[in-house]
C-alpha cells in the first residue's frame, strides 16, 4: 500500500513537472527566435496585417507577429507587460500614454536609430505629433498616425441661419447656435459639449490663449483665460444650446437635424456616411472656430520599442518601414487613420475635402500636456468641469480647488 | 509532525490541488496586496522595484480623507441596502411561482429568468444603454404614454444609482432563483401532506414549512449576494464610469480607477484592503445572526 502511494505521488509530480516544462519550452522558443518580431497594435488586426505582410515580403526570413489589442483593454495589458518585463518588440502607444510609460522606463530612446534611418527624422512629421514622442530629453516614439478634432456641420441648416461656411469665430458659433435652437424649437440643440472627453475644454482653453500646464509645470486652471473658457462652455448648457446628458446619439441627432454641429475626429466621417446616408451632401467638415487662435488637439498613436525587447535593432527597422509613405498610405487605406507623415498628404487618396479639412486643422494643433501626471489631472479637470456645468458649483471657486489639486499632483509646493 | 503528516498522507494529497490553487491565486496575492498597500508603488516602481518605498499608513490615512472614496463607500452602502433584500425576496418569489408547475410554460420561464445571468455584461450594457437613453430610450417612450416627463436615467445623480440597481437586480435574479428552486424541490412532499391533514392553508404552509426549510438556501444566497453587491463593479464601469458627479462610483470601481487607470497601485491596494475588511465583517455578522436561528 505504502509503495503504491509513493508511485502515485511520483507520477503526479512528474505530470506537474511535465506541464511546467512544457510552459518553459514554449517561452524559450519565443524569446530565443530572433526572426520573429512581436508587434502590439491597438484596434483590429485586419488594418495592420496587410502592412505586416508587405514588410515580410520585403524582408525574407522575418515573421511579424501582429497582436491586436482593443483600445479599452490596452492600458491594462501594457501595465501587465511592464510588470512582467515581458512584452512585445514594437508597441503602438496612444499619444497620451507616452509620458507615463516613458517615465517608467518602458520605452527605448530612439535617438541613435533616428540617425540611422532617414524616414524617422522629426521634420517628416507634423510638429504636434513629434511633440508627443518626446519625454524629457529623449525621443521614445515615431509618429504613426494622427487625429485631430474639427467641426462637422449641416450645410443646409447652417445656411438657413446665415453661416453656409460654418461659424468662424466663437461669437459666430454662439450666434449660430442661438439661431439654430430658436428655429428648431423644443428638443433641438446646436452642438454637444463633451464634458466626458478630457480634451474638449482643453481645446477651447487653447483657443482662448490659455495654457493648461506651462513649461515650469505650473497649472493654469484658475487663470482668467481658462475661467473665461469654462464660463463660455457653461453658457451653452445654461442657454439650452447643448444637451446636458451625454446619451443623445450624436449621429442620429445630426441626421434628424436636432443637432446641426458637433466637434469630433476623422473617424466620424465614415460613421456619419454609414449611419446617415440620407443627409449625404448636406454636411461638411471645417476647421474649428477661433477666439485668439483656432487651435485643435492632436492625438493618434506613436510606434515605440518596448525597453525589454530582445531585438531592438529589428524593431527599429520595422518602425522605419512603418514611417515610410508606402506603409502610411496603406494604413490610411485599411483603417482611415490619417498619416502622420506630411509628404503622404500630397497623395490624391487624401484629396477628399473632408479629409483635407482635417489636414488643414492639423497645421494648427497641439498635443495634450506631456507630463506623466497628466492623466490624473485630466480626470480631476473633468470632474471639476462636471461640478460646474451640472453640479452648479461656482466657476472660480471650483477652478481654484482644481488648481490646488493639480499643484499637489505635480508635486509643487 | 512528520509522523502526523505521513499518517494523513492520503487526505492531504486529496486536498493538495485545492490548497495549492488557493494559496497561489488567492492567499499569496492577498498578502502581496497587503504589503503593497503600505508602499507608494506606481508605474515607475513597477518597472524598477528600487523606486518603491514604504510609507507606513499614509495611504490609509489619505484614502479616508479622499472625498471620492467616502462617496464610493456611501454609494456602495446604498447599493447593498436596497439591492440585496430586493434580489433575495424577488428570487424567492420567482422560484415559488415557477415551482407551481412543470409544464412547458414553467420550463421556458426558467430559461427566460436565467438568461440575464449568462448574458455578457457588455451586450447588456449596450441594450440597457438604449433603454435608458434620454431621447430615444424605451423607458422614456413608455413614460410619454402616461404624459410623464422624460427622465435622464443615467445623467441624473440620484436616478442613475437606481437605474444601475435595477439593471443589476434584473441580472442577478436568475442564478439565485435556480438555487431556491433546487432547495424547494428538496423539501419532502410528506411535510405538506401532514400539514394538509392538520388543515393548514396555503399561506400557513408557506410560512411554517417552506420558508423555514429554505433557511440554508436563503443564508447562502444572502451571503453571496451581499458579497457580490459590496463588490459592485461591472455595472457602473460599463454604464456610467462612476459618473455623474461620482454618484454611481462604487468602492470596487474606485479601486480599479486608481490602480489600473491612474497606476497608483499602493493607494488602490489600501482601498481594496478596506473593502476586504468590510466584506469580512459583513460575512461574520451574517454567520453570527445565522447561529441564533433554529436548525432544522
Amino acid at each position: 500500500m505504502k509503495k503504491k502511494t509513493g508511485v502515485k505521488i511520483a507520477a503526479l509530480l512528474m505530470s506537474f513537472s511535465l506541464v511546467a516544462a512544457g510552459c518553459g519550452n514554449s517561452n524559450n522558443s519565443a524569446a530565443g527566435d530572433s526572426k520573429t518580431l512581436k508587434v502590439w497594435f491597438m484596434g483590429t488586426a485586419d488594418t495592420v496585417e496587410p502592412i505586416a505582410e508587405m514588410y515580410e515580403a520585403a524582408n525574407p526570413g522575418i515573421t511579424v507577429d501582429v497582436q491586436a489589442i482593443p483600445w479599452d483593454t490596452a492600458h491594462d495589458k501594457l501595465l501587465t507587460a511592464v510588470a512582467s518585463k515581458n512584452g512585445p518588440d514594437v508597441v503602438q502607444m496612444g499619444t497620451t500614454w507616452v509620458p507615463e510609460f516613458a517615465a517608467a522606463g518602458a520605452l527605448k530612446d530612439l535617438t541613435p536609430y533616428i540617425e540611422q534611418y532617414p524616414s524617422m527624422k522629426a521634420e517628416n512629421f507634423f510638429e504636434g505629433a513629434v511633440e508627443t514622442t518626446k519625454y524629457e530629453d529623449q525621443t521614445v516614439g515615431i509618429p504613426f498616425y494622427v487625429e485631430t478634432r474639427a467641426m462637422f456641420y449641416r450645410t443646409d441648416l447652417l445656411s438657413e441661419v446665415g453661416y453656409p461656411e460654418g461659424p468662424k469665430t466663437w461669437d459666430e458659433l454662439k450666434d449660430a447656435s442661438r439661431k439654430l435652437v430658436e428655429k428648431g424649437g423644443a428638443g433641438h440643440y446646436a452642438l454637444p459639449i463633451e464634458g466626458k472627453d478630457s480634451i474638449y475644454p482643453v481645446i477651447f482653453a487653447w483657443q482662448n490663449g490659455s495654457d493648461i500646464i506651462d513649461a515650469n509645470r505650473q497649472p493654469q486652471f484658475n487663470q482668467p483665460a481658462y475661467v473665461e473658457t469654462v464660463d463660455f462652455l457653461k453658457s451653452f448648457y445654461d442657454e439650452g444650446l447643448s444637451p446636458k446628458g451625454t446619451d443623445l446619439d450624436t449621429v442620429a441627432a445630426f441626421k434628424d437635424g436636432k443637432m446641426a454641429m458637433f466637434i469630433s475626429g476623422p473617424w466620424m466621417i465614415q460613421t456619419v456616411k454609414d449611419k446617415a446616408p440620407e443627409i449625404d451632401g448636406k454636411w461638411a467638415v471645417t476647421t474649428l472656430p477661433a477666439k485668439v487662435t483656432n487651435t485643435s488637439s492632436i492625438g493618434g498613436a506613436d510606434l515605440s520599442i518596448f525597453n525589454y525587447s530582445k531585438n531592438p535593432d529589428e524593431a527599429a527597422k520595422f518602425i522605419a518601414f512603418m514611417a515610410e509613405q508606402e506603409a502610411q498610405l496603406k494604413y490610411y487605406e485599411t483603417s482611415n487613420s490619417m498619416p502622420a507623415l506630411k509628404a503622404a498628404w500630397s497623395n490624391e487618396a487624401l484629396s477628399d475635402p473632408m479629409i483635407a479639412a482635417f489636414g488643414k486643422q492639423l497645421e494648427n494643433s497641439r498635443p495634450a500636456p506631456t507630463v506623466k501626471e497628466y492623466e490624473e489631472i485630466a480626470q480631476a479637470a473633468m470632474a471639476a468641469f462636471e461640478q460646474i456645468t451640472i453640479g452648479g458649483a461656482d466657476t472660480q471657486t471650483e477652478l481654484d480647488k482644481l488648481n490646488d489639486k493639480a499643484n499637489e499632483l505635480l508635486g509643487n509646493k | 509532525m512528520v509522523k502526523q503528516l505521513n499518517k494523513h498522507k492520503v487526505p492531504y494529497l486529496f486536498i493538495a490541488p485545492a490548497v495549492i490553487l488557493l494559496t497561489l491565486f488567492s492567499i499569496i496575492p492577498i498578502i502581496i496586496a497587503l504589503v503593497i498597500s503600505f508602499t507608494d508603488m506606481d508605474l515607475v516602481g513597477l518597472a524598477d522595484y528600487s523606486n518603491i518605498s514604504g510609507i507606513g499608513f499614509s495611504n490609509y490615512i489619505d484614502i479616508f480623507k479622499d472625498p471620492i472614496f467616502l462617496k464610493s463607500m456611501y454609494n456602495t452602502l446604498i447599493y447593498v441596502v436596497i439591492g440585496v433584500p430586493m434580489v433575495v425576496i424577488a428570487s424567492i418569489a420567482v422560484a415559488l411561482l415557477l415551482n407551481y408547475g412543470t409544464g412547458w410554460l414553467f420550463k421556458s420561464f426558467r430559461v427566460i429568468y436565467y438568461m440575464p445571468s449568462i448574458t455578457n455584461i457588455v451586450a447588456v450594457a449596450v441594450v440597457w444603454g438604449y433603454l435608458y437613453n434620454g431621447s430615444y430610450g424605451l423607458f422614456n417612450y413608455v413614460l410619454s404614454w402616461f404624459g410623464l416627463p422624460a427622465q435622464q436615467w443615467l445623467q441624473d445623480p440620484v436616478l442613475a444609482k437606481f437605474s444601475l440597481i435595477l439593471l443589476a437586480f434584473w441580472k442577478s435574479i436568475g442564478l439565485n432563483m435556480i438555487i431556491f428552486l433546487a432547495a424547494l424541490q428538496g423539501i419532502p412532499r410528506s411535510y405538506y401532506e401532514a400539514a394538509e391533514i392538520d388543515g393548514a392553508t396555503g399561506w400557513k404552509k408557506l410560512r411554517y414549512i417552506t420558508v423555514p426549510l429554505l433557511g440554508f438556501a436563503t443564508f447562502f444566497v444572502t451571503i453571496t449576494t451581499l458579497i457580490g453587491w459590496i463588490q459592485f463593479f461591472e455595472e457602473p464601469l460599463v454604464m456610467t464610469k462612476g459618473g455623474p458627479l461620482n454618484a454611481t462610483m462604487s468602492m470596487a470601481l474606485f479601486i480599479y480607477n486608481n490602480g489600473f487607470q491612474l497606476s497608483k497601485f499602493g493607494y488602490a491596494a489600501s482601498g481594496s484592503f478596506v473593502l476586504f475588511i468590510i466584506i469580512i465583517i459583513a460575512t461574520l455578522i451574517q454567520f453570527a445572526v445565522k447561529k441564533k436561528e433554529v436548525e432544522y
